[in-house]
């Protein structure tokens, strides 16, 4: 079987395999894929590359802002070792998806956009994207409210029918991608940077499993991409293409979630922020866009808003209901506040012995008051409506 | 003619008797060193010829043999140097044989006939036979702590030559020496704020935990473990003398008394090697860090520096109190019971413990948190978070406890320990934990639950029950240990995972 005939017949002629192979040639960027496919067909631009020389076609150079000889050198070193029909029949075999600019199911929302991507790898049911999109980023560190925020606006958001868009990051992507998976509403999706024969961090490939069954993992990368640095501002782009409003959550000054802030601007993005603690570093950039005249995103409304769908519904929500805990506990609680503290911090405000307050503490962990995180404690919205049966506190002989 | 007399070398941290035999006979002159002597034993016979000449005795134009005695015992360093110079005496008829009978000799010998202590001098004396052991006067006091011998110090050759003939009478022993002003161990009240760090302290004190704290830099790590060997109690005899033997071995100098009383506190720095701190070495076998450190506290500042294959030669001592160290030319065992305090940052940039504020990738985090192994991270029974202090606290902040208060609840709760017959808390058996450290129902469920929801993990169950068992201790309950217990315990007890992992 020749590379021609797979993927390019039933693709109008496209070529859907070399443009696969193109995407995965070392040090291959959406802005010089998209230079090599203005110039010349995927089969011809595969050609050519193989030959070596791209660096001296002014039409390519100019277009890919400069290419010097070292990248033409290693593309055409790569290309001559790859074989195109099976990095094809990977994709086929893998069930990877590849859409390309004009297939049906090419997103609407990159139509228009200024750096689209040439070409799109997915695991699971890109349509997800079509329902009003809503991207949640921040920072990998995040602490236990942030984290805890972005699950719940994930959670409200999917229920209330909004496609919850992240990075499947460490922090509050991830976050984000669990509460919208909790909800039993709309599908989520993820885009990453990397080639989907992988997760990157390994640690959320659970995550990414479960957001590919119920919605759509989505990248620019073929499989076999490892994970590299300036892949990860480039997928922010995407993140923010897809989405109408782009919600920071929580963000150092200078994080990746800024990159995704500066992409959505420059698409006409609305970017809201949730508005963090002024002693939390992590909340820094999140609070700056705040400054700089954001819209603030203190729940799920007003996202909604901003999309156009929650139509000015009011704030009333019901009035927290006073936690359920003994006396003591609250005022445990009280001393906490809504900063992170340590124990010795809590402990200090009370004015009491360590030993005691540690109960207390570990107490409302228990009944989902309170997340630890290392020697740091915070206070939580309220406790999961209906925790586990098996972790719920044993009772206590008075 | 030939002359017999005994001796000692050292070989880890025991003396064994040498006897040095020389033979002096008739033939064309030279000189001989058998019996396996190292090389700075072979050089002594320069050291010995000069020494002779210096002190007015004649070299003898004859054919001299040593023999080191016995002979498949390696002889390391000069200590035979003395015992070799008045062998060659006896023999060449300059000295009767009887007025040495009896007498063992150890020392240096110095090209101008003077004597010079010897590293080990303790054990050296311990190996004696006889009953009178001739050293330098510089070793007077460590010669004295044996106890079984009449130390006879003396400060050249020739002097000896006098009191060995009856010439003159035996010098006196030196005037006890200006005591070194006397060490002063910093002292907890220097402390504000760190409430929680402290009663790790005194938790690893009173309980004989290990320790580990994690924190960026400036929060004041390595403050607090200095202060550790100052609410440590003073030393028992047994614990003394062992300490002594070893720090005498190594050829530290010892304390004015003699004995080392306090808790040793050693702190190598992280290019240490694996020998240097495990004890060995080639020509000589040398105790090392964690033999030094033997009773007293071995601290590891900026942990996660240390070599990996450094840190997990820990592992074999830190589970058995002591440190066999095996080479081609012989096996010897150390003491290496100490209380281990680590001191790390979270990551390379410090600050991981701050939520919110780490500048580093995922990466060079988790690069930075594989140095320590599991199974060397799971034998820290105290692992917590150092925070930087705050700022009112240091400036305005009442000043601490003083060692000395916290040292008198460390020393009841040793006592406690005691009365149970185990060495310390830490020591208590899984066996034994039902009966010394029983758990009321509300702390049970609360174990219960951290096992249940994966945040403790058996291993480190019994790990939380001996530090409550401290806790509980320190707060003069005897009785079952409580749920505040429980709770403060696994507070200090983050699991490896969560260190550093707030932000």
């Amino acid at each position: 079987m020749s590379p021609a005939s797979l993927g390019g017949a039933d693709r109008g002629g496209q070529g859907a395999a070399f443009v696969v192979a193109l995407a995965g040639l070392p040090r291959m960027g959406p802005v010089r894929l998209g230079a090599v496919l203005a110039t010349w067909t995927p089969e011809e631009a595969w050609g050519r590359v193989q030959e070596g020389g791209l660096h001296l076609v002014a039409a390519v150079a100019e277009r890919s802002r400069g290419l010097s000889e070292d990248v033409d050198r290693a593309w055409s070193s790569a290309a001559r070792a790859t074989d195109v029909g099976d990095l094809w029949r990977r994709h086929v075999e893998e069930g990877v998806g590849v859409l390309l600019p004009g297939d049906s199911a090419w997103p609407a929302s990159l139509e228009d956009d200024p750096e689209p991507p040439a070409v799109l790898f997915v695991r699971g049911d890109p349509s997800v994207l079509a329902r009003p999109t809503a991207a949640l980023v921040g920072t990998r560190r995040c602490t236990p409210t942030g984290r805890a925020v972005a699950e719940e606006l994930g959670r409200d958001l999917a229920a209330a029918g909004v496609c919850v868009v992240s990075g499947l990051a460490l922090g509050i992507d991830g976050a984000a991608h669990r509460g919208a998976l909790a909800a039993a509403g709309a599908a989520p999706a993820a885009v990453v940077g990397t080639g989907l024969h992988d997760t990157y961090p390994r640690a959320h490939a659970g995550l990414a499993a479960r957001v590919a069954g119920a919605g759509v993992v989505v990248t620019e990368y073929p499989l076999g991409t490892p994970p590299a640095a300036w892949r990860f501002p480039a997928r922010n782009r995407i993140v923010a293409a897809f989405a109408r409003v782009v919600v920071v959550v929580e963000s150092g000054a200078h994080g990746g979630s800024m990159h995704t802030v500066d992409a959505a601007l420059e698409r006409d993005r609305i970017v809201l922020a949730v508005p963090g603690s002024v002693r939390n570093p992590a909340a820094a950039g999140s609070n700056g866009l705040l400054l700089a005249g954001c819209g603030p995103a203190l729940d799920a409304t007003d996202v909604l808003v901003a999309l156009g769908l929650g139509g000015g519904a009011s704030r009333d929500r019901p009035a927290a209901e006073p936690a359920a805990v003994t006396a003591d506990q609250a005022l445990v609680l009280d001393a906490l506040g809504w900063d992170a503290s340590t124990l010795e911090q809590v402990a200090d405000r009370l004015e009491e012995p360590l030993g005691p307050v540690a109960l207390h503490l570990a107490e409302l962990e228990r009944l989902g008051h309170v997340a630890r995180s290392g020697a740091w404690y915070s206070r939580l919205a309220a406790p999961p409506p209906d925790p586990d049966p098996d972790l719920r506190p044993p009772h206590h002989p008075p | 003619m030939l002359a017999i007399v005994p001796s000692a070398t050292l070989l880890g941290v025991e003396g064994r008797p040498v006897s040095v035999e020389v033979h002096v006979s008739n033939g064309l002159p030279g000189y001989t060193v058998v019996g396996l002597p190292d090389t700075a034993c072979r050089e002594s016979r320069d050291r010995v010829r000069a020494a002779l000449l210096s002190s007015g005795v004649a070299w003898p134009m004859k054919r001299v043999t040593v023999n080191l005695a016995p002979s498949d015992l390696r002889k390391t360093g000069a200590g035979l140097d003395l015992a070799i110079a008045v062998g060659l005496l006896v023999a060449s008829g300059l000295l009767e044989g009887s007025s040495v009978a009896g007498c063992g000799f150890l020392g240096e010998l110095g090209l101008d006939g003077s004597l010079r202590r010897v590293p080990g001098m303790v054990p050296l004396v311990a190996a004696l036979p006889g009953e009178v052991a001739v050293v330098p006067s510089s070793c007077t006091v460590e010669a004295e702590l044996v106890g079984r011998h009449k130390v006879r110090p003396v400060p050249t050759l020739a002097e000896l030559v006098l009191a060995l003939r009856g010439d003159a009478p035996w010098p006196d022993p030196p005037p006890p020496g200006e005591d070194p002003p006397e060490e002063c161990e910093p002292d907890l009240a220097d402390v504000r704020g760190h409430r929680l760090v402290r009663t790790a302290l005194e938790l690893a004190a009173a309980g004989g935990h290990h320790l580990l704290m994690v924190g960026p830099p400036g929060s004041g790590k390595t403050m607090l473990a200095r202060r550790l060997p100052s609410i440590l109690p003073d030393l028992t005899a047994d614990e003394a003398l062992e300490a002594t033997i070893v720090h005498s071995a190594a050829g530290r100098v010892l304390p004015s008394g003699g004995l080392v009383r306090r808790p040793p506190l050693r702190a190598p720095h992280h290019g240490a090697s694996a020998v240097s701190l495990i004890g060995g070495g080639t020509a000589q076998l040398r105790p090392g860090e964690v033999s030094l450190a033997t009773n007293g506290v071995l601290f590891l500042d900026e942990l996660g520096e240390f070599p990996g294959v450094v840190l997990d030669s820990l592992r074999q001592p830190l589970e058995e109190g002591v440190v066999r160290v095996c080479r081609a030319a012989a096996a010897v065992s150390y003491p290496a019971r100490f209380l281990l305090v680590g001191a790390m940052n979270p990551c390379p940039c410090g600050e991981a413990t701050t939520p919110g504020s780490c500048r580093c990738s995922d990466a060079s985090r988790l690069r930075y948190q594989r140095r320590l192994s599991a199974p060397l991270l799971d034998r820290f029974d105290l692992r917590l978070e150092v925070c930087r202090p705050d700022p009112r606290d240091l400036l305005a902040g009442p000043p601490g406890e003083p060692s000395a208060v916290v040292a008198s609840r460390v020393a009841g709760a040793r006592a406690l320990a005691a009365e149970r017959g185990v060495r310390c808390n830490a020591a208590i058996p899984g066996a034994r934990l039902d009966e010394l450290a029983p758990l009321e129902p509300a702390a049970a469920a609360f174990l219960e639950h951290g096992l249940r929801v994966g945040n403790l993990t058996a291993r480190g169950l019994h790990r939380v029950r001996r530090v409550a068992r401290t806790i509980a201790d320190l707060a003069d309950r005897s009785g079952p240990v409580t749920a505040e217990d429980v709770s403060l315990a696994l507070n200090l007890r983050c699991e490896p995972d969560r260190l550093g992992m707030a932000s």
